[in-house]
């Protein structure tokens, strides 16, 4: 999959997590998060495992977190994943 | 939580009824609402009282705000997807947000940092180190150095005269022309006829704006009309963010301003530089403005030319190469607007 626009996903609401994905050469992931501390690294992993699930090779993706559990950040992920690849809105 | 409220969103600036309650709701809690607003969302209780409020303009999230009664149940979230979702929508990807700077914490949360502060005003965005990154971005200069910030709408034998003594004065001058599109001639072309009517002066950096200085973030009552103008807060922020980040990425010793005698917006501003500036080690010269036929030559004056269709007396007032813009297609085509706009 081929990054092409930026495109966003999620809300910034209690338990979810609002991702923010643009086009870039290399993958980058930055992570706000409520719960760095405890969470930080598995989120980073949770996102860089959706990103070669769906074959990105180049991305910049920046998370806001509010807590959100790892089947929401995947989909919210995964959500903007489709929307930056140039399908959806 | 979010069942009890109704989200309203309005696409339009807020005009009626919603309006005044809006106004209402912000005064109650010590904003006043601001007149850029752009696009807004409205979150309504059972009652249909506001419960919640922000604004949009461009790129910039402001007025945002929580009824006391409803603090705690995440409102403020809410608000802020709603407003992010929107910039998003309408490609805007740099955000910022203007606040309290009792709020900084909380704005903290929802990955917003801070660019500059005042007594009463804080401006965040949504990239870390944006402003920094901006400032480390342009090009160096050496010696003693100077600044100008002008806008340029468009570029005329003042704007000349000011950047000819200031850069007689220094061994570089920062030429800074303001990025924001919010003025008659578009931020390129007056970006290229600033470039043009400097370009025999070897020691002048042209650079552009971006966000961080005179833009709808820094300093949104500079783009409103005479009149629209409200109380006092101005260009403070804006001259904070210069002088925390351009002064010391650019080693900036000076600011060179023109004396303003027609709006009433500038002169402040130029008060606010000979207070603020010199905090940071910056010293402001106001120089006289260049006079043509017994009065100041000024880029109002121009565009009142041009809107009256006194072509021949512009002449006289820019220099050549504005001269040829004016008479090509495309600047004929900004004469028309300005005429029609009357």
């Amino acid at each position: 999959m081929k990054i092409t626009k930026a495109a966003a996903a999620g809300t910034m609401e209690s338990s979810d997590v609002y991702v923010e994905i643009q086009p870039a050469d290399q993958i980058s992931v930055q992570i706000e998060s409520v719960v760095f501390q405890q969470f930080g690294q598995q989120i980073d992993q949770v996102v860089r495992q959706v990103l070669a699930d769906h074959g990105v090779a180049g991305a910049s993706v920046s998370l806001n977190d509010k807590g959100a559990v790892e089947c929401v950040i995947r989909a919210r992920v995964e959500t903007a994943l489709k929307r930056a690849e140039g399908g959806e809105n | 939580m979010q069942g009890e409220f109704l989200q309203q969103l309005y696409p339009q600036p807020p005009a009626g009824q919603v309006r005044r309650k809006l106004e209402e709701f912000l005064n109650k809690q010590g904003l006043r609402y601001d007149q850029g607003i752009q696009f807004a969302a409205v979150f309504y209780d059972s009652q249909g009282k506001i419960a919640a409020a922000g604004g949009l303009q461009k790129n910039v999230l402001k007025c945002i705000a929580v009824d006391e009664a409803y603090r705690g149940e995440g409102l403020t979230a809410s608000v802020i997807s709603a407003l992010r979702s929107a910039a998003f929508a309408q490609g805007q990807r740099r955000l910022f947000l203007f606040t309290k700077p009792q709020n900084d914490r909380m704005f903290g949360e929802f990955g917003f940092y801070e660019i500059a502060r005042t007594g009463d005003m804080l401006l965040m965005e949504s990239q870390r180190g944006g402003a920094q990154q901006f400032v480390d971005s342009l090009a160096r200069g050496q010696g003693e150095q100077a600044a100008v910030v002008a806008n340029c709408n468009p570029f005329t034998l003042g704007h000349r005269y000011l950047i000819e003594q200031a850069a007689a004065q220094c061994d570089t001058l920062h030429l800074f022309i303001l990025s924001e599109d919010a003025s008659l001639f578009s931020a390129q072309t007056r970006m290229e006829l600033a470039r043009q009517g400097t370009a025999d002066l070897a020691n002048v950096l042209l650079h552009p704006t971006s966000d961080y200085l005179i833009s709808a973030a820094t300093f949104p009552t500079y783009f409103l009309k005479e009149g629209q103008m409200e109380g006092g807060a101005g260009g403070a922020l804006d001259l904070e963010i210069f002088g925390r980040y351009f002064v010391p990425a650019l080693n900036i010793k000076r600011r060179f301003v023109g004396q303003e005698p027609f709006s009433p917006t500038t002169a402040r501003y130029n008060r606010q530089m000979k207070e603020i500036l010199p905090r940071f080690g910056v010293e402001v010269t106001e120089l006289p403005r260049k006079e043509q036929g017994g009065a100041a030559v000024s880029a109002s004056r121009v565009r009142a030319l041009l809107a009256e269709d006194k072509l021949e007396e512009i002449q006289p007032l820019v220099p050549e190469t504005t001269w040829a813009f004016l008479q090509s297609s495309e600047g004929r085509s900004v004469a028309q607007r300005v005429r029609q706009s009357r």
